[in-house]
């Protein structure tokens, strides 16, 4: 299978302009800053909200310091995808994304007071939206347009087992130890993920001039062309229905989970976690071949079929276990979007000088629908029960798949 | 612009780094604006205090005799973590009724909250983690209705022998 070792082969077209095959280290080093990236963000989580209790702080202030996290996050996705796209150096970006990262995890460990805590989330908000897009920016220097959904596959397998990873060390850490100690080891993280950042800095986007070169106006009518074209925008939506109907679903399977859980529901959810990524760690890079070779829409369809699925079953599964089993079908699908998302703007607007921006705003879209998804779907549990709530989730699943048939147009160059 | 990006290939050229640099200094200006307004508000008590003499009604509060209680972590009797204490529901005349608990979960997923007895809770101010010990069992606080702080009726976990008339009675 050219699953099993594309690392070699992608970067070994990966950097003509770069003479040298240097390359080899460079697909490995992006493997494992996937890695390391995925193992970070699991910290600024759910788990920002356990810290700060035990920190003393009222419900109504976290909420708060919480809600400037995600306005920070939304606002700064389109500029910051803006940014990225003028900046040449994307390992550049990535460095300083960390290096934020690792300020907000200290912030969050050394004075969990207002001031620092509120300045990590909006920093941390922030960096994510330029990590994102540099990090499938630099895929696509790597791998090139042809071998991206194969990049793209590793990237996903290597973000999924930094996920599991990172959800057990830092349980692992905040039962043994303490939850503050989950920011130390965060902070320690992040100077890790900086070393297989190193190989990643000899990718300069020198090659593709001809984009940067327009005059103005030009370039703003290429813009203005890739955030109206229709791929994309059927992206977008199809991701944020898709978010609608998906994010609010764990919490709302956990919280099931804690409450008829025989023993300690804790292992269970924690499995929950884990389970799903092991999932996407399997199937991520198969998922990025059958992109290539059979196109994204089948690839998207796959990934949302078992959205509805997932919530019918949520709804009437009532054992513990077996709600444990049935999230594992998230694997599938967070696969899958993770890998489609950068493929798909990378078909429409790799040429074009705005591939980060057009990222930012597929990231925007996402955002908005994950907003919505905890109020919606809060609202509908305390009003009609989970199991209603589980039920309009796959309403939502469903029409989101119907969609893809419906709306989405391949965009797989031939 | 072009020309001089492929004379520094390898480095951040300056309008980059300015640019970088701006956008990641942007929060700290935005905060610190919250945060000179906040510090305004702290310390402006604090000074008038210096310079006003010593209350004399002034009591002790001794450490080991009394503690906060936002965000306590919560043990059952057998010493298993239930989770932590997120808020305190007092009544009319500002005594305590219920103690909210943030109940189970894994790094934040999956967990409930749900309204005890404050009676059913034992305090020893004298230990440094400030454990609290709670008199029921993982089963009794398990099956209890999620609390809403903006619900019209909301129902706590009152003592095993009558928890189920108490249940009864304060639920909608």
């Amino acid at each position: 299978m050219a699953a099993n070792d594309p690392a070699d082969t992608l970067a070994g077209r990966a950097l003509p302009h770069l003479g040298r095959a240097p390359g080899i280290s460079a697909g490995r080093g992006l493997d494992w800053f996937n890695l390391f990236v995925a193992n970070i963000q699991t910290g600024f989580g759910p788990f920002v909200a356990v810290y700060l209790t035990t920190q003393g702080w009222t419900q109504t202030r976290i909420g708060l310091a919480l809600s400037l996290g995600t306005i920070s996050a939304m606002a700064s996705q389109v500029p910051a995808g803006a940014l990225v796209d003028v900046i040449h150096s994307k390992a550049a970006v990535a460095f300083f994304s960390i290096l934020a990262f690792t300020a907000s995890a200290l912030f969050f460990a050394l004075w969990p007071t207002p001031l620092f805590v509120y300045l990590a989330e909006a920093l941390h908000g922030f960096s994510s939206c330029t990590l994102g897009p540099a990090i499938a920016a630099m895929s696509l220097m790597i791998a090139g347009r042809r071998a991206l959904g194969l990049r793209l596959g590793r990237n996903a397998r290597f973000a999924a087992i930094g996920n599991a990873l990172g959800a057990a060390l830092m349980g692992a850490c905040g039962y043994y130890f303490s939850n503050r100690s989950v920011f130390f080891l965060t902070a320690a993280l992040t100077l890790v993920a900086l070393v297989p950042l190193m190989p990643l800095a000899r990718l300069y986007e020198s090659s593709r001039p001809e984009a940067r070169q327009r005059p103005g106006p030009a370039r703003r009518g290429n813009m203005i062309r890739v955030l109206t074209n229709r791929a994309l925008l059927s992206y977008a939506l199809l991701a944020m229905l898709f978010t609608l109907g998906n994010a609010a679903m764990l919490p709302l399977a956990g919280n099931v989970v804690t409450k008829r859980a025989a023993g300690e529901g804790v292992l269970l959810i924690a499995a929950g976690i884990v389970l799903p990524q092991l999932v996407a760690a399997a199937l991520s890079p198969a998922l990025g071949q059958l992109a290539e070779a059979r196109g994204r829409r089948l690839v998207l369809f796959l990934g949302f079929c078992t959205l509805p699925i997932r919530a019918a079953l949520f709804a009437y599964v009532t054992d513990p276990a077996l709600i444990i089993l049935v999230q594992a079908l998230d694997g599938i699908a967070g696969a899958s979007i993770g890998i489609i998302g950068p493929l798909v703007t990378a078909d429409v607007a790799a040429e074009s000088g705005h591939y980060n921006l057009a990222l930012g705003f597929v990231g925007l879209a996402i955002g908005i629908g994950a907003t919505f998804s905890t109020g919606l779907a809060g609202w509908a549990a305390d009003g009609f029960g989970s199991e209603t709530a589980f039920l309009a989730m796959a309403a939502v699943g469903l029409a989101a798949t119907a969609l893809v048939w419906a709306v989405m147009p391949e965009t797989r160059p031939r | 612009m072009n020309a001089r990006s492929r004379h520094l290939p390898h480095r951040l050229r300056p309008a980059t780094a300015a640019a970088l640099l701006t956008f990641w200094t942007l929060p700290f200006g935005a905060l610190a604006h919250g945060a000179l307004a906040q510090s305004g508000v702290d310390t402006a008590p604090s000074a008038a205090e210096t310079r006003m003499p010593e209350p004399s009604y002034l009591e002790p509060l001794n450490a080991n005799e009394s503690t906060g209680v936002l965000g306590s972590k919560v043990v059952g009797p057998n010493g298993d973590d239930f989770g932590l204490i997120t808020d305190v529901i007092v009544d009319r005349d500002g005594r305590p009724r219920a103690a909210v608990i943030d109940f189970g979960g894994f790094l934040g997923v999956g967990s409930r909250k749900v309204a005890v007895d404050w009676n059913l809770l034992q305090f020893d101010p004298s230990q440094r983690d400030h454990k609290a010990v709670l008199a029921l069992g993982r089963r009794e606080i398990q099956g209890a209705p999620e609390y809403r702080a903006d619900a019209a009726s909301a129902a706590m976990v009152g003592p095993p022998a009558v928890g189920a008339s108490t249940g009864a009675d304060g639920g909608k």
